[in-house]
């Protein structure tokens, strides 16, 4: 029961941080209907940054203040280099093929994720790098039972708030009625006065962000980084937004903490090499029943 | 007398199709005016391309004496065009409250908006019944009543309206005809664009006939309804 329980921590605290990466895509999938192949590849960016600070600055591992301080510092950092860079691809590389068939931007997204890789490449080196240890890993939780650390709290402490803060955005400010009119229409959106295009550099912006906060996670959490982690990563991620029912942004948090369960429960109990296996069959399955997603719509709007 | 809205040698469309073949037209301050014709002649091309939506290749669009040339959509509404397109397009997923408090998005001062949002619903009563509603799940009657309603938030001076009574009963046609009819007494300027030419034409004070792409025909309402070529082909009294 408790080996049990232990998964399925680990599996929550894992599908957090996928639900993170899967908010950018299902954002920005909403928002303009790309699927944005680069949001994977970002990340890995924004780990580099990451770790390129954690080197510089000194930040040593004790679990201090200034240690929590300086992770807050570099997840804004992060939050801020991957939503500017998103929000300067949109810019120079989607906005002109707005009104070309759905194909061009997409193959284009393609095209950005090698490039970045290839930054990432540039950046890190070939090999795997290790991320510094910059939290204790004693049992928060004492004794010999569950094992909760410093690192498990880090990520709830991040996603949770980062989660809260965007659904606020989206629900209750002015912006973020605009982004939900765009979503739904954009050329009525221009006709009541909304600037589409700034709505979406905002959108790209908060997706980026988040994605930004998880790459600095990641790296703390996962404690490895290389310049290919965003393909799988990526991968996981967008699986997530649809098995959440893609451009629902509760369906991507949903869609990541089962994606962590599963992932958690397989590799401990069929083993690490099904994983995969397993995840994609679940996606296959709930796709074949409910093609929209778990939160998807389904519902029809009358015409 | 400037006129308000000027349209002068308009040509626009849609990738090689040429919509609209040198339109030109004017609309007076307060002024009602009906565009009719037939289906594909090119009257919704007309108000996308006068809201920036559809871009203009030759000819001048000026509205308040400004050239309109190169300005994106949400520019031009901000200088006073509301536009309530064709098929309603209200937002289905977002409330009644919420699509109309998206009609003021360029309101800046909450309590305006919210009179705003009051006086709307004071010309559709069924709005204010709905504010919690999901848009889409409004009756087509309904919903053209909400985009009206949206597009009179923002404040115009000119109302761009695209077939309000398609596929609605007589009976809402006739409510929706009689707000736009006090719209226009308000001082609002109205360009209709209708396929129910006979009701347009008993409202507006002048009309146009556009026939593939161009003007044909112009005059008073009354001239309008009067005149044999438009009974034939759109009173269906042939």
């Amino acid at each position: 029961m408790q080996f049990f329980l232990q998964q399925c921590l680990i599996g929550i605290t894992n599908g957090a941080l996928v639900a993170l990466v899967a908010l950018g895509y299902t954002m920005v999938y909403g928002i303009i209907r790309l699927i944005n192949f680069a949001h994977g590849d970002l990340i890995m960016l924004g780990a580099c940054l990451a770790l390129t600070l954690v080197t510089a600055s000194g930040l040593a591992g004790t679990g201090t203040s200034a240690t929590w301080l300086g992770i807050v510092l570099l997840v804004a950092a992060c939050g801020l280099f991957c939503g500017g860079l998103n929000v300067a691809v949109d810019r120079v590389v989607y906005r002109p093929l707005r009104s070309a068939p759905k194909l061009a931007p997409l193959v284009s997204a393609i095209g950005v994720s090698f490039i970045f890789m290839n930054v990432g490449l540039f950046w890190l080196g070939p090999a795997d790098r290790s991320f510094p240890e910059l939290l204790p890993t004693t049992n928060l939780l004492g004794g010999e039972g569950l094992q909760f650390t410093a690192k498990d709290l880090l990520v709830l402490v991040v996603v949770v708030p980062l989660m809260a803060a965007l659904s606020l955005l989206v629900r209750c400010t002015r912006l973020g009625k605009a982004m939900r009119a765009v979503s739904q229409d954009p050329t009525a959106a221009a006709l009541v006065g909304v600037d589409v295009d700034r709505v979406i550099a905002f959108t790209f912006f908060v997706g980026g962000f988040l994605g930004g906060a998880a790459s600095v996670i990641y790296g703390l959490y996962i404690n490895t980084i290389s310049f290919q982690m965003g393909f799988q990563n990526g991968l996981y991620a967008f699986t997530a937004a649809v098995l959440g029912g893609i451009g629902s942004i509760p369906g991507a948090v949903v869609g990541g903490l089962v994606i962590g369960l599963v992932r958690a429960l397989s590799s401990a109990y069929a083993g690490e090499r099904w994983t995969g296996a397993i995840v994609f069959a679940i996606l296959i399955v709930i796709l074949v029943f409910r093609p929209e997603g778990l939160l998807g719509r389904s519902t029809r709007e009358k015409v | 007398m400037m006129p308000l809205l000027e349209v002068r040698d308009l040509e626009a469309g849609y990738g090689p199709i040429r919509a609209l073949d040198g339109v030109s037209l004017d609309v007076a301050e307060g002024e009602l005016v009906a565009i009719i014709g037939a289906n594909g002649a090119g009257k919704t091309t007309l108000l996308m391309a006068i809201s920036g939506v559809v871009p203009v290749r030759a000819g001048v669009i000026r509205f308040a004496d400004r050239p309109l040339a190169g300005l994106a959509p949400h520019e031009i509404m901000r200088l006073g065009i509301g536009h309530a397109p064709e098929g309603r397009r209200i937002f289905p997923r977002l409330t009644v409250r919420e699509n109309l408090e998206l009609g003021g998005f360029t309101q800046t001062d909450r309590r305006r908006l919210e009179q705003d949002i009051a006086e709307a619903c004071g010309l559709f009563p069924v709005l204010g019944d709905r504010l919690g509603q999901m848009g889409g799940t409004l009756s087509g009657g309904e919903q053209q009543m909400l985009a009206i309603g949206r597009a009179l938030v923002g404040r115009p001076r000119l109302l761009l309206l695209d077939e309000p009574s398609l596929g609605l009963a007589p009976l809402i046609v006739a409510k929706v005809f009689e707000v736009i009819a006090a719209l226009s007494a308000r001082g609002i300027a109205v360009v209709l664009v209708e396929q129910n030419a006979r009701a347009a034409l008993k409202l507006a004070a002048r009309g146009y006939v556009l026939e593939t792409g161009r003007i044909t025909l112009t005059g008073t309402g009354p001239e309008l309804a009067a005149d044999r070529r438009v009974r034939d082909a759109y009173l269906g009294e042939g």
